[in-house]
């Protein structure tokens, strides 16, 4: 059971020099086991805040937040994480790269050597495993990224803006991927983005957010009925609606995040 | 320039380049010596000099000074390197040891540390003792400094993945933070190189004795001028040599960084 | 970016704050240096280190005291100022000069651009005989040892300042009607500006090296030739007051070098 709950989650954002800011105001949500949830907001909402602190990576000062019941107490690999920047580790190829969790696991060398090979096909990188990342293309890196998380086979995937970095034809061709990879195997995904078509083509439900203090302000149902895939279903006017409902929610929020920029 | 853009001709251009600007240079020197502007004195001909330059090496006096400072050079480098990584890391990961070292560090780096030389004479006597010393002295300064430098400034996203998939914290200095400041802690190694064969030479020269910087004063004394130019052009070429290894192994070891892939 | 500059970086954040600040921020950085100092005292006070190797900082200071009331350390100190103002500056004239003039003329670069670069790891302090050969044992060899060893930072600086220049920056000053002359003095060398001040001050550093190391090996006047004559005369605990003075003299040319190149890059993020 990998369902996510938040309990009036607040963070307060304390710089070394300066004053602290309230990032995130009391933000209450479930995640259900097997969802595909976006959180969506405009920049300096938190969303990527609210994402670490569930990572275990900034401890959590006021409310709580608990996986399956159990409360979060630091990084785990049962919480895995992507990054925009991919956080990929330069000295080693991406065969190495993959490995790492799977030694950290304890994994005999046999299997771990058979599992990494599986990933690496997975994502589609076969005849490169002994390059290194300085040597990949940015789409190929994330790849790596995502095969990393992966093997570790965590119960949650967290990303952060994970496609960002990324131009927007090899943006679309991940999406098409990441869909592949859930298929076939599901688990329960936290993704935060501010591109709106993208919660909604991937996500299940997207949650959006309020710009800072942050705060769930409202959580749309992103499922479809039509059975449309891919480039169609991006021409239906099921998405169009969609789309268009969560700019309008999102809008309004991006512009008070204009406003109070520091 | 036509060709010019493939990676191995440009290689080769630049290197026809600097063997052309190499010889332009030592025309120039030749041509300004026959004109007598100068005595013969204050400027030996190139012929003269060079022939020198080989008389030593043949007679062995060249190497054996070669190797003496090479040797004093690299012990106080090596205790720079370990020292000098050893307290980066420190500083940068133990707050008590940052608090101490920092100022110490700032008020360190800009002073001429070779005014300590008589202190370090002093201490440690006129033999090789206190020329490592001194050279370790100089050079530890951008060791730490760099090393601080990259251990601090470590990717927060890469240390947060290597949490998730699951280091401890004792395996993470070793498997994740070094690798990761490797590249800055070569490039403080890369300063600190140069400036440990300057303050052999200087102490050398100070103390006497064997070594290159002995020779040159020697020579100097003796107003043997051919004597002087030609360990000139040796020390030079032994500080090329030293910077152009630095570089490949550079490029050996940081073979998986960006620059290196760029280059 | 590099430790020196995370350091400088540093200095900039602190000198932005409130007065009383930064005066309790520097007391607290100092504290591990006064407690240096205190150890100085006390160590070879109660003989756990030998008096005659370190004297104890009190009769440094004394000593020190006495060299400047007896005049001998100002003396000495203004020959050394002398030197080290003349060689760099010196340096930083031609070598600022030409640097820049290598970055804008193509033909240039082409000839003096590799010999340079392999002149570059040349110990600077190896051409401090063939100065004392060519000018003699007194301050001019010093000068010309310094002249030689800042000019090739300050030149390589200055050529990749110059050389870094944002085009598009060349291009709109042209665009606009600015002659290549104009441009060369009100975009390039403005543009140029933030490396050429960081190579000055490694070229000061430099200055100041050499300007110990030759009056060390071939002095009759300045503050090395002191220390050296100190310590040849058994003097230590002047010997000590003079090193500390060098090095202080350093720490502070170094640092108000850097107040002035603040101000000076003050557009600069």
């Amino acid at each position: 059971m990998a369902g996510i709950s938040f309990r009036e989650v607040r963070h307060t954002y304390r710089p070394p020099r300066g004053k602290p800011v309230l990032a995130l105001e009391g933000v209450s949500l479930d995640v259900k086991d097997r969802e595909f949830l976006a959180l969506l907001g405009p920049s300096g909402c938190g969303k990527s805040t609210l994402l670490y602190l569930l990572g275990g990576f900034i401890p959590v000062e006021s409310g709580a937040i608990t996986v399956g019941g159990k409360p979060v107490a630091g990084p785990s690999p049962e919480r895995g994480i992507v990054f925009q920047h991919f956080a990929l580790f330069p000295w080693k190829t991406v065969r190495q790269n993959i490995l790492y969790g799977l030694e950290k696991q304890g994994m005999p060398k046999p299997e771990r050597e058979k599992r990494t090979q599986e990933f690496v096909e997975l994502v589609h990188l076969k005849g490169f495993e002994d390059s290194y990342p300085s040597q990949l293309s940015g789409g190929m890196r994330q790849r790596v990224a995502i095969a990393r998380t992966l093997a570790v086979e965590p119960e949650i995937l967290l990303m952060d803006e994970p496609f960002g970095a990324l131009d927007a034809q090899t943006r679309a061709l991940m999406h098409e991927e990441l869909l592949a990879i859930m298929r076939r195997a599901p688990k329960t995904v936290v993704f935060v983005t501010h591109d709106v078509r993208e919660a909604v083509y991937l996500a299940d439900r997207v949650a959006v957010m309020s710009a800072r203090p942050g705060r769930v302000k409202e959580i749309v149902d992103t499922k479809f009925k039509s059975n449309a895939r891919g480039e169609e279903l991006l021409q239906t006017r099921e998405f169009a609606d969609k789309v268009d409902h969560l700019w309008k929610l999102v809008r309004d929020e991006a512009i008070r995040a204009q406003g109070t920029r520091e | 320039m036509a060709g010019v853009s493939e990676p191995g001709s440009r290689e080769a251009y630049l290197t026809a380049l600097r063997v052309a600007s190499g010889i332009a240079f030592f025309a120039a020197w030749q041509l300004t010596a026959m004109s007598h502007v100068f005595s013969d004195f204050l400027l030996p001909s190139v012929p003269v000099v060079f022939e020198r330059l080989w008389h030593d090496l043949i007679s062995g006096d060249l190497l054996y000074g070669i190797v003496l400072t090479l040797i004093r050079t690299f012990v106080g480098f090596v205790l720079a390197a370990v020292g000098g990584i050893a307290l980066g890391v420190s500083i940068a990961r133990i707050q008590l040891v940052r608090w101490f070292f920092d100022p110490l560090v700032s008020v360190g780096l800009p002073m001429p540390k070779i005014a300590f030389l008589p202190i370090f004479m002093l201490w440690f006597g006129v033999f090789d003792t206190s020329k490592v010393l001194m050279v370790a002295f100089s050079s530890i300064f951008p060791v730490i400094v760099e090393a601080w430098a990259g251990t601090q400034n470590i990717d927060k996203y890469m240390t947060w993945s290597a949490m998730s998939l699951g280091v401890d914290r004792h395996r993470f200095l070793w498997e994740i933070a070094l690798p990761a400041a490797l590249p800055q802690v070569f490039t403080g190694l890369q300063v600190a190189l140069p400036i440990a064969l300057i303050v052999d030479i200087v102490c050398e020269m100070q103390m006497g004795g064997e070594g290159m910087g002995g020779s040159i004063m020697t020579d100097m004394r003796f107003a043997d001028s051919p004597g002087v130019f030609a360990y000139i052009i040796a020390i030079a070429i032994v500080g090329m040599v030293l910077v152009k290894a630095m570089e490949i192994v550079r490029r050996r070891l940081l073979v998986w960084h960006q620059e290196t892939q760029t280059a | 970016m590099s430790g020196a500059a995370a350091i400088e970086a540093d200095t900039r954040h602190a000198a932005a704050r409130p007065l009383i600040a930064r005066l309790t921020g520097a007391l607290l950085r100092a504290f591990p240096v006064i407690l240096v100092c205190i150890a100085w005292q006390i160590a070879p006070t109660v003989g756990l280190i030998n008096p005659d190797a370190l004297p104890p900082l009190s009769s440094v200071v004394t000593a020190w005291w006495g060299l400047l009331i007896d005049g001998s350390l100002v003396s000495n100190g203004l020959t050394s100022l002398w030197e080290v103002v003349a060689g760099l500056g010196l340096s930083i004239v031609v070598g600022v000069g030409s640097g820049v003039l290598m970055a804008w003329y193509a033909p240039v670069e082409a000839i003096v651009s590799p010999l340079m670069k392999s002149l570059y790891p040349m110990p600077k302090s190896a051409l401090i005989p063939v100065m004392i050969l060519w000018f003699g044992l007194g301050p001019s060899s010093k000068i010309a040892s310094i002249f030689a060893g800042c000019l090739l930072p300050v030149v390589l600086s200055s050529y990749n300042g110059a050389r870094g220049v944002d085009h598009t920056l060349i291009w709109s000053a042209l665009g606009l009607g600015a002659s290549r002359r104009r441009v060369l003095w009100e975009v390039v060398i403005p543009s140029a500006l933030p490396e050429i001040m960081a190579g000055i001050r490694n070229a000061l550093a430099i200055s100041f090296i050499l300007m110990v190391a030759a009056e060390f090996l071939v002095g009759q006047h300045g503050l090395g030739y002191l220390i050296s004559f100190l310590g040849d005369g058994g003097v230590y605990d002047a010997m000590f007051a003079g090193v500390l003075t060098v090095s202080a003299f350093g720490f502070f040319a170094d640092r108000v070098y850097l107040l002035f190149m603040q101000r000076m890059l003050r557009w600069r993020e």
